[in-house]
């Protein structure tokens, strides 16, 4: 069985998750305040690891590379600052634009890591359940592109194969014009093949009454008493969060003069509400396997 | 005029430019989110028009079978750098016309960012796809570019490197750069041209040498089942 | 009360001029009737269905009627048209719209605007009938063909259709994912009433239980009776639909014998124990000579290993044998066996990790693929469309070789002259099977390789199909099939092997293959091995009951 299966989180209704990483990741991308995106980090590369196992690991180490290369990059084009820290082709190379890179490459690899947990637990049956109703048209269309994928990708070998076993198509040794055009050729069949099969599916569609009636959506998650609870949780928090930001609570500027807002007094309640919601997935997770861990000792 | 029209005004007129407005007023960096909502908002009309219109089946499996090829064009051809993903857009741009355009194009970029991973980036890049396909149809439409495989080559070539690839870069721009003056921005531009180029090659590769024997197939499909008339089958 | 009462009705397509796909064709379909529509491809039977569901029904002109339940089918609104008549149509892939099973099941009562509390009444109830629970939560495209054209079954069956109109729906599954489909049908019509309208191939699963059957040819009806008295119809015209009957009626009739014709092979047994009490006095044929040793082998395969993945389990696990030059050899064996992944271990298209493959008397290896594949070796696909590349077939035979006189040659060897200049998306299953051999013909081969060549193509198609064939053969080519088929492997191969569990287990001459395997065998050999041996097809059993008859007599 696949993590994400056994993960409390993605069992809660599509609204939750999407409540949720649009607000991870909304709220991520207003905030360039080191102790929150640091706090944001901690909690992505937590959930996404117990969702992916070792192979999250591997892509958090991965992203390493690239957050150093940001942070190093970003003084290179931004010259402003204070603190000169060496010239670089004649150019200084700023403290301050070093730190403010390093805050938007962590913004960034956080947003990614995020979207990863995204990718992982809202499937598109999920993504359907919540717009289904909504767009239902580009929804069915989507679940369409959905199931054609897969078939066409399996289609592609088949069609070079076959041509391979007449002497058509690319042999390995070809050139780089031969393979691009032989691959078209394929790309070309594959598109005939496809359009005369949604001639039948659009056929199948018809048979079964597709556009006679106002087009219901079936769903297979109820929004159950918890996943209110859990929406409105979320919500106050969220409130408590946007009301921070707008209060300047999370300013933080680095270029040309570092000012960073610091996270006492009355901010602490707003970073606190930004750790609880963050956090909720990963409770979630673990309240579930305490829980699980009881009921079985206690059989 | 047409509701979707009006949607499409409103939101060109008084929603896009209010989202702006109240950006701006935004404190801290949020320039990502903005132009994410932007990219968002842009959809909406294109989204309303469609459903609006109550496409029959045929014409939708149809838009799905160019969508799904969108993702397809990524993987099938066995050579890294040539990616034929923007022919197919402009193709179906081109066939059925800049709103049809664009919901494959839009369709095309979320269905692949299905298989291939969603991120921040995926607003943009279902924007930016979608116009793509708006740009293709606008240019072909009624005529007014003749539908010659090396005009259409010419014209996709261009719209590439000159416009949908600098909109992609853009939201790259807008989530990693931390000052907006072109000395910052520029270098994220000029990375992004190479890839253009050649993402403009391969477009224009795949429609000089197949641009009108792929729409010919889309033709085939309107013409042997009635699939985009407003009455087929009975 | 008839369900469907269609009166005289005629119908051309809108692009045929005038030429009548359906001629003034009347006849009633009673409520709960279970009705068998056969006919050979081209005989109207398609056009014929899509017209008793008129949202399906292509333009053209039309005249008659048709009731259904004593009113005109086309005053029918759209809405209780596809509530009321289900059809499920030949492809299992194109009809599913979604990419999941439980939202296929509720596709069509989304359609009709049903909420949510019927939808998972009815979705639920669907998944327990058909047995699909454990299946429920897959994605689509992990199914097996048998699996989802279930699936498409159950999701009309959702809507609770009075009637069910199956267009050959088995025609692309493997024989026994065939025979659990139909099983499947005829307990919705035994247990739910169900009026069932369907046209097939395989007419030996379905004719013992179908309460009509009606016979097409050219747009009209030729026959129209209990299935049991269909066969003397057929066989009194002379009509080549006769080839199509099931097993036992041909050896009945075709032996020339009187009186009660067996539809099953129970009833074929007992008919054959009735006439001959004391047994047969001639059991078998003469012996078939072994094809002769011509020296070198066309083709050898030795210990050959394979597997898709590092971690996956071995598909072909020490796959061994020997074909003789100019011999037609076919492979059968069950579904998932490795028999295509064989064919293309030798195409080269994946490679074993260890074991020798030799084309006369070569390793694979040493060929350069541009040898390889001109005037060597070459390979239908499954699937004969994954060929087609262009918009008519003369284009597509050009690709392959530029010289028109030998395009033509081959365009008559393969009995597609006419169809030249069709699309190859517009021919029937049949015709694109040819056109695709054409194509694979031009690169010359002398050894040529069929990917199940007789899937979904009717009983005229495959000895249309086995002609071609033997007249390759005649011309020095050798041939290896994989195939299902054992009724074709049996009347056609020179050598027939059996593929299980990754290897090449027995290999022997049609007769002694099939005469001594007591399952996995022929219908004749099944019906008669109790009174003859080694009698697999319907011409061995009707020799040797001429043969036993005449020493009777």
């Amino acid at each position: 069985m696949k993590k994400e299966e056994n993960d409390a989180f993605s069992q809660c209704h599509p609204a939750v998750g999407f409540f949720f990483f649009v607000g991870a990741i909304g709220l991520g991308a207003m905030i360039l305040h080191p102790l929150y995106i640091l706090a944001s980090g901690l909690f992505a590369v937590t959930y996404y690891c117990l969702l992916r196992g070792t192979r999250g690991l591997k892509t958090v180490a991965l992203s390493v590379p690239v957050f150093l290369l940001l942070t190093f990059a970003n003084p290179l084009v931004n010259h402003d600052g204070q603190r000169v820290l060496t010239y670089v082709f004649g150019r200084p190379y700023t403290y301050e634009a070093l730190v403010y890179g390093m805050a938007i490459a962590g913004m960034l690899i956080v947003m990614l890591l995020w979207a990863g947990c995204y990718n992982a637990v809202m499937t598109s049956d999920k993504f359907m359940t919540l717009f289904g109703g909504v767009i239902p048209t580009i929804s069915l269309l989507l679940l369409m592109v959905l199931r054609l994928v897969p078939n066409m990708i399996r289609k592609v070998a088949q069609l070079a194969g076959a041509r391979k076993c007449i002497g058509r198509g690319a042999a390995d040794n070809a050139t780089k014009k031969e393979k691009a055009l032989d691959s078209l050729n394929v790309l070309s069949a594959l598109m005939t093949w496809a359009l005369e099969g949604g001639v039948i599916t659009a056929d199948s569609m018809k048979a079964r009454g597709y556009g006679t009636e106002k087009r219901s959506s079936f769903r297979m998650q109820k929004m159950k008493s918890s996943d209110i609870i859990l929406l409105s949780v979320m919500a106050v928090l969220a409130a408590a969060i946007v009301r921070l930001i707008a209060g300047g609570g999370t300013a933080a500027d680095y270029t040309p003069i570092m000012r960073i807002t610091p996270v006492t007094g009355e901010h602490l309640a707003g970073f606190a509400a930004y750790c609880v919601f963050l956090s909720l997935p990963t409770v979630l997770y673990i309240k579930e396997a305490v829980q699980w861990r009881i009921s079985r000792s206690g059989i | 005029m047409k509701k979707s029209q009006i949607v499409m005004f409103v939101m060109l007129l008084a929603v896009i430019p209010a989202t702006l407005l109240l950006g701006m007023r935004l404190p801290g960096r949020s320039y990502y989110l903005l132009s994410a909502v932007v990219a968002l908002e842009i959809l909406v009309p294109f989204f309303m028009a469609f459903e609006g219109r109550r496409p029959r089946p045929r014409e939708l499996v149809t838009v799905a079978v160019m969508a799904a090829l969108v993702t397809i064009a990524r993987v099938a051809v066995p050579l890294p750098s040539f990616k034929p993903t923007f022919a197919v857009i402009m193709l179906a741009g081109i066939a059925f016309g800049p709103e049809t355009g664009f919901i494959v194009g839009a369709l095309g970029a979320l269905g692949s960012d299905f298989f291939y991973g969603q991120g921040p980036f995926t607003p943009w890049q279902m924007m930016a796809y979608g116009m793509a396909g708006v740009l293709s149809g606008l240019g072909f439409a009624e005529g007014r570019l003749a539908r010659k495989n090396w005009v259409m080559g010419v014209y996709c070539f261009v719209c590439t490197v000159l416009f949908i690839g600098p909109l992609l870069d853009t939201s790259t721009v807008t989530i990693i750069a931390t000052k907006f003056t072109w000395e910052n921005m520029l270098p994220i531009y000029l990375s992004g041209f190479p890839v253009n180029v050649m993402q403009g090659l391969c477009s224009f590769i795949t429609l000089f040498f197949f641009g009108n024997a792929i729409l010919e197939k889309l033709e085939r499909v309107k013409t042997q089942y009635g699939m985009m008339e407003s009455e087929d089958g009975i | 009360m008839a369900h469907f009462e269609i009166r005289d009705l005629s119908f051309s397509y809108a692009s045929a001029k005038g030429k009548l796909s359906l001629d003034s064709v009347s006849f009633d379909i009673q409520r709960g009737e279970y009705l068998v529509l056969c006919g050979r491809s081209g005989s109207g039977k398609t056009t014929l269905l899509k017209q008793l569901k008129p949202v399906l029904a292509p333009a053209g002109k039309r005249g008659g009627e048709i009731l259904f339940n004593s009113a005109p089918i086309r005053a029918l609104s759209e809405r209780d048209q596809a509530a009321k008549i289900g059809y499920v149509m030949q492809n299992p892939d194109d009809q599913i719209v979604t990419d999941k099973v439980w939202h296929e099941l509720a596709f069509g009562l989304e359609s009709l605007g049903c909420d949510q509390k019927t939808m998972r009444a009815r979705v639920a109830e669907m998944a327990c009938y058909f047995g699909i629970q454990d299946w429920f939560h897959r994605d689509v495209a992990n199914l097996s063909g048998g699996q989802k054209q279930l699936l498409n079954l159950a999701s009309i069956m959702a809507m609770q259709p009075e009637v069910l109109i199956l267009d050959e729906p088995t025609s692309q599954l493997d024989p026994i994912a065939a025979s659990d489909f139909l099983n499947t049908v005829r307990k919705i019509n035994l247990e739910l009433g169900t009026t069932v309208i369907i046209t097939e191939h395989r007419l030996e699963d379905i004719f013992p239980h179908a309460d009509r059957a009606v016979v097409m040819d050219e747009g009209r009806v030729i026959a129209d009776d209990v299935p049991r008295s269909i066969g003397k119809l057929l066989f009194e015209q002379r009509n080549p639909m006769f080839t199509a009957m099931p097993t036992p009626v041909r050896v009945f009739y075709g032996a020339g014998a009187e009186g009660k014709c067996p539809l099953t092979v129970r009833e074929g047994r007992t008919w054959l124990s009735e006439t001959f009490p004391n047994g047969a006095k001639t059991k078998s044929l003469p012996e078939e000579k072994d094809p002769a040793e011509t020296g070198e082998p066309a083709l050898t395969m030795k210990e050959l290993w394979f597997r898709y993945e590092k971690d996956s389990p071995d598909i072909m696990r020490g796959v061994s044998a020997e074909v003789p030059t100019g011999s037609l050899y076919a492979i059968v064996g069950g579904n998932g066996a490795g028999k295509s992944t064989t064919l293309k271990a030798i195409c080269g298209i994946n490679r074993p990790y260890r074991g020798k493959i030799k084309v006369f008397g070569r390793p694979v290896e040493k060929y350069k693929s541009s040898e390889l594949f001109s005037r060597c070796l070459a390979m239908l696909p499954q699937d004969p469309k994954s060929l087609f590349v262009k918009r008519s077939v003369r284009e597509d035979l050009s690709e392959m070789n530029a010289d028109r006189d030998r395009v033509q040659e081959i365009a008559e060897l393969c009995r597609i002259v006419p169809l030249l200049d069709s699309h190859p998306y517009d021919l029937s299953g049949g015709e694109q099977q040819r056109a695709a051999l054409a194509k694979v013909l031009l690169t010359e081969p002398r050894l040529l390789l069929l990917d199940e060549p007789t899937k979904g193509i009717d009983s005229f198609f495959k000895e249309t199909f086995a002609g071609i064939l033997s007249e390759l053969k005649r011309k020095g080519v050798t041939v290896v099939m994989v195939s299902h088929d054992v009724e074709f492997c049996a009347r056609y191969a020179d050598m027939v092997s059996m593929f299980f569990d990754g290897q090449i287990l027995t290999t022997d001459t049609p007769r002694r293959f099939f005469g001594s395997n007591s399952f996995y065998t022929t219908a004749a050999n099944r019906m008669s091995r109790h009174v003859f041996s080694q009698a697999v097809t319907a011409e061995d059993v009707i020799a040797l009951y001429g043969a036993n008859r005449e020493a009777l007599a």
